[in-house]
This record gives C-alpha cells, structure tokens and sequence, in this order.
C-alpha cells in the first residue's frame, strides 16, 4: 500500500510538472475527450493553398502532433497500468499468479488505446475494426474471475488513453486499486459462517495436544497459539512424515520418526548416530529445529530393525548420549496409524 | 534497454512537447500575423470571382479542427464572423471566414451531450437545436468560458426530425425545416415551422408548406431532406440545402421556390449555409473520410 501510494505521489508531481511546463500537451491526454476547450484563436488550414481537403490529415493534427499525443497516451495508459499489476500480483484470494495475465494487463490498454486513438469519430474506421477482429477469436479460461476484472480494467485505461481523457482513466485506476487492497485485506464478502484457517486448525491441534501417551506435544498452549501460517507450515511437515510413514503399496524406505531434545546438537548428533548405525537397518537426519531458551530438536527418518524393540533402542540412545540429550521419542508407522484411527 | 534509452525517448519527446507551449497570447498574435495576410489574399480572390462570375469557384475552404468534425449548423453574427458548433455537443465555435481564423469557443454550462443540428443568432441570445425541436437559449460567452443557458421544448418532434434553424428578423421568428416526416405515409413536401419570439405561444407556431414537385424543379431528386436554412440578407428569402441531394433552394417567404438547383463545387455532406451581407455564400460539411471544411463561395442572387 505504502508503495503503491509513494507510486501515485510521484507520477501526480510529475504531472503537476509537466502540466506547468507543457500545458497543451498535458490537456491533450488527460481530458480532451470530455470537451474540454481550449483558449485562444486558432489559425485554420485554408485548403485550397495548402494542399486540398483530400491531402490533409483527418483526425487528430499533424504528423507531431499525432507522434506526440500517440507517444504521450501510451505512456499514459502504461504509467496507469503498472500499479493495477503489482497489485494483481499481490492481493489474490488464489496463491499465486498468472504471469501471462500480468503481460497481457501491461500490453492490452496500449493496444486499446491505439485502436480507439484510430477509430475515434470515424464510423467507417470502427465497423472495419469490428471486421477485422470478428476475424481472430480469443478463447481463454481464466484461473481466478477476479483476472476478468483486471482485464476490464485494462481495457477502460486504454480506452481512457485513447480518447485522450486520462484523468478519467487515472481515477479509475486509482479508485479500483485502492477498493481492490481493502476488501483483500479485510476478506470482505467472506462468509461469516465459514470457518477461518485458525478455527479449522484449532480442533485437530487441541486434539493432538491433548492426546495421552509418547507423542504428546510439550508446549501445548504454543501450538494453540500458532497463528494460520504456521500451522500450514506444522501441517506441510505433518505430511511430508505421513508420506514417508504411510501405508502405501510401495514399501516405505522408513517406519518410524526419532525425535531427540537437547542443547548440544553436534555432539548428540555424532552420539546418536552412532547408535543409530549400529541398530537400526538405514536412516536419514530429517530436520534439525533450534530453539531459543528452549533445547533444539533433531529429527531422524530410520527403518528400526524387527529385531530391536523401541524402548531398547531409546535406552541405548540415552546410555550412549549420556546426558547429551534431554529427550528421545521414537513414533513407529504402527503408532501413527493408531492415533489417525482414535481421531477418525 | 540501456542506460542511455531513456534520455534518447526524451531527447524525442521534449522538441514534440515544446511544440505544444502554446499560451493563448502567442496564438492570438499567430492568428493577426496570418489574419492581415489572409484578408489581402481573400480581397484578391473575391475580385478574381466578381470578374468571372463562376459560382463553382469557392474563394476559401477552411479546413475545421477535430473537434468540430461533426460540423453542424451555421449562424451569422452581426460582427460579420459566423456561429458553428459540433453535432454532439453544446459547444459553440466563432469563426471569421474571410481569414480562416477560429476566434473564439465557449460551451454550455456542463457541456451538456445531445444531438444538435443547427444554431441561429436573434438579436442577442443563440438559440441551439436538437434533432427533436428542443431549443437551447443562451447569451455568447468569452473564449473558453462556459454560458448558463434555459430550454425550450417545442413538442414538435411529433410531426418531424430537424435539421435546420434560423431567425427571420422580419417577422422576429425563428424558422425550423422539417427533414424528415415521423409520418411516413405523409405527402413529401417542404415544410417550414415559424416560431415566434419570444418562445412559449405554442399556438402562435404556424407553418410553411411548398408542395415537394415546386422544390425538386427540373432536378431529379425524388424528395428533399433540408440539412440547414437560413435568411439571405438582401431579399429575406430564405435559403435552404438539403444534405443527401446537395441541393441549394431559396424560397420566398410566401412559398415561391426561387432557385432550385445543385451545390456549386464538391461537397460531400452539407450540414450548414448561410449567406452574407457582403454576398458570401458559406457552406459547411460534416467530416466524412475527408475533414470538416466551411467553404465559401461568391453569392450572386439571381
């Protein structure tokens, strides 16, 4: 937001410049198309020395004048459009954005605004337009409807640049940036019935944390704190260990999730990989989690051998650490399972 | 792009941008300069044309700007300079047709839209016409100023689509052409509304009507649709064109069709004419593939 209004203080001062130093050029952009009238007499063309009606230009002026006002338009519709995109890519309710989209909202209102330019007043020139592009078919689906929007949007800024009235065309695009940033920012519309990212979160999480036994979370009014972001990241997590615990038809290369507590984490790591190259049949250093003024938590992917139960395996690790670590857990595919089927 | 591309799209734009830091003040001295060359030029021509009496010789064709491409009605002023306006728009334009100078301009408070056809002076207010016999009053305004102006339905869509307006100071009334019955099973003829000033006596409205065979003579239109009518100051006849067929008519007041017969030169939509006190024929054309003109011409009344 602050970006998009340093933006638009910008162009206005630019515009208050060039307003002071090129008046006429200036009126010819921005509200010629609303009748605006200009002061002045005005020498007229007097075809009959210059030239005759038939060689002279119809349409907007001389040869300059039409370079500059064309030049100027485009730029225009160009400096209106480029706020209109960062805001498409920032304000989504969809993650993500179509990039195609973000072009064809920079490149459209200078089309459009050529073509109006061309076709202004002229009847003639607008039914051979509508013939020629009845020719081409344009056929998209777009991801998000809101995307049909900008591309309105895109076309009224061209258009404003066309008919050389880009104060309107300025307005609307300013107006529709900042009504798009708020009912993006406040949800507006959203139903008031519908659950929001936290409250769906908080039931499996209060159920997680409240459940007895080995994989009970410590800090339990932490995870309930976790706001919508971070429970998607807990979550992604809690995948990513269902994945590679899972019960697919493929047998898992792991079956079970070593999680180790303590303060020394190259020492506990050198410790209990030791024990786990002695017991268990392969493993992988998941993840390693530092904590501040907490211990730091180290995560290994095994496959335990059949042979060794879990508890031998931890009391190993514990002997072997010998104080290193605070904690071990070992959650095996079968506990897991387990705990999925008591919440279904 | 490179570092340097920027400075070269400016080195571009600003000669063109210079260009356009035209004041007013410097227009106005532009416009005398060109006017005093201009008015010599158009005393030679207009002499050339009273020494060949050749009344498809126009002695200017002003090229109008784009705002004025759909050039409609003409009035004159008693500054000797004529009234024009665009179709779509309440805007006025003041041009001097001997020297090809846009004087002035001035619109409507609001720049009210409509479909405006024909414009006429009385006295000191203009009066505007919409295609539906709405007229807007109002008093001339400065250059680039905008005039409060009132309205006045005369109810007479109901009969006809207008095109032409003017003011008979004869009779103080303005005078509406029909072009086009809403009646299409009405006969085809010439059908002239007087209006009399000032407005609001509806029932003091009566009529002109010149039986369509009177009008088209010896030509071979097989109707007329008058675009613009307007008074010619030495007779008081009054002198109409007709768009689709080019026609020139002037009429008398009673209804005698006094000449019937095409536009002299090429015109490709005529919407407005008037004629001067120093016998000039003015003839204005809508833009169409080619720009709007006002043409003059040397008036010989016959």
């Amino acid at each position: 937001m602050r970006r998009l209004l340093a933006y638009y203080l910008i162009l206005a001062v630019i515009v208050v410049i060039l307003a002071y130093l090129f008046p006429d050029a200036l009126r010819r952009i921005s509200a010629k198309g609303l009748g605006e009238v200009s002061e002045g007499p005005t020498v007229l063309t007097d075809a009959l020395t210059g030239g005759g009606a038939s060689n002279s230009p119809f349409g907007p002026g001389s040869l300059a004048d039409i370079s500059v006002t064309t030049i100027l338009i485009l730029l225009g519709a160009l400096a209106l459009m480029l706020p209109v995109t960062w805001v498409y890519m920032s304000a989504r309710s969809i993650p993500g954005h179509n990039q195609n989209v973000v072009q064809t909202l920079i490149i459209l209102p200078l089309v459009v605004a050529g073509i109006v330019f061309l076709v202004q007043n002229s009847l003639a020139l607008a039914f051979s337009l509508a013939g020629v592009v009845g020719a081409v078919r344009f056929r998209t689906t777009l991801r998000d409807t809101r995307d049909l929007v900008y591309i309105f949007l895109s076309i009224v800024i061209g258009f404003a640049a066309g008919v050389q009235s880009l104060a309107v065309g300025a307005l609307i695009s300013i107006v529709f940036n900042v009504v798009l940033l708020v009912t993006w920012r406040y949800d507006y519309g959203r139903n008031v019935l519908t659950p929001t990212a936290a409250s769906q979160w908080a039931g499996p999480l209060h159920s997680l944390a409240s459940d007895t036994g080995d994989h009970e979370i410590p800090d339990r009014d932490l995870v309930l704190s976790l706001t919508p972001e971070k429970a998607e990241a807990l979550a992604d997590r809690f995948h990513r260990v269902r994945d590679v615990l899972g019960t697919k038809k493929k047998k898992p290369r792991y079956n079970s999730v070593l999680t180790i507590t303590t303060d020394n984490v190259s020492d506990a790591q050198r410790q209990v990989e030791e024990v786990l190259g002695r017991m268990t049949k392969r493993w992988a250093l998941d993840e390693v989690v530092t904590n501040t003024g907490k211990p730091c938590e180290i995560y290994y992917l095994t496959k335990v051998k059949k042979s060794i139960p879990r508890d031998v395996l931890l009391t190993a690790i514990h002997e072997n650490a010998n104080g290193i670590i605070e904690s071990a857990n070992l959650e095996t595919a079968e506990m897991f399972a387990e705990h999925e089927g008591t919440k279904g | 792009m490179s570092s340097a591309s920027p400075w070269l799209l400016l080195a571009f734009l600003l000669p063109g941008l210079a260009g356009c830091r035209n004041t007013p003040q410097a227009k106005a001295a532009e416009a005398r300069t060109v006017a005093r060359t201009r008015a010599q030029e158009f005393a030679r021509r207009t002499a050339y044309a009273d020494a060949h009496p050749d009344t498809s010789v126009a002695l200017a064709q002003w090229l109008m700007p784009p705002e004025l491409n759909e050039l409609s009605g003409l009035a004159l002023t008693s500054r000797g300079s004529v009234l024009t306006h665009d179709d779509n728009v309440g805007r006025v334009y003041e041009i001097d047709v001997k020297t090809g100078i846009l004087l002035k301009s001035f619109s409507l408070l609001g720049n009210p839209k409509g479909d405006f056809e024909a414009i006429t002076v009385a006295g000191e207010d203009v009066y505007l016409m919409e295609s539906d016999g709405k007229l807007f009053k109002f008093r001339e305004g400065a250059d680039g100023k905008q005039v409060p102006y009132s309205t006045y339905d005369t109810g007479l869509a109901k009969q006809c689509e207008f095109e032409g307006l003017t003011y008979e100071p004869d009779s103080s009334r303005l005078l509406m052409v029909c072009k086009r019955f809403v009646d299409k099973n009405a006969a085809h003829a010439l059908l002239i509304f007087r209006i009399p000033l000032p407005l609001g006596n509806l029932s003091g409205i009566t009529t002109l009507r010149v039986p369509i065979e009177e009008v088209v003579g010896k030509n071979h239109w097989k109707n007329i649709r008058p675009s613009d009518i307007n008074i010619e100051p030495m007779t008081g006849n009054y002198v109409i064109v007709a768009s689709r067929e080019k026609a020139l008519l002037v009429v008398t007041p009673d209804g005698d069709v006094v000449r019937s017969e095409e536009l002299p030169g090429e015109h490709r939509q005529p919407e407005g004419v008037a004629v001067t006190k120093d016998s000039l024929l003015l003839v204005s054309d809508e833009a169409n593939v080619k720009p709007a003109v006002i043409t003059v011409y040397r008036w010989h009344p016959s």
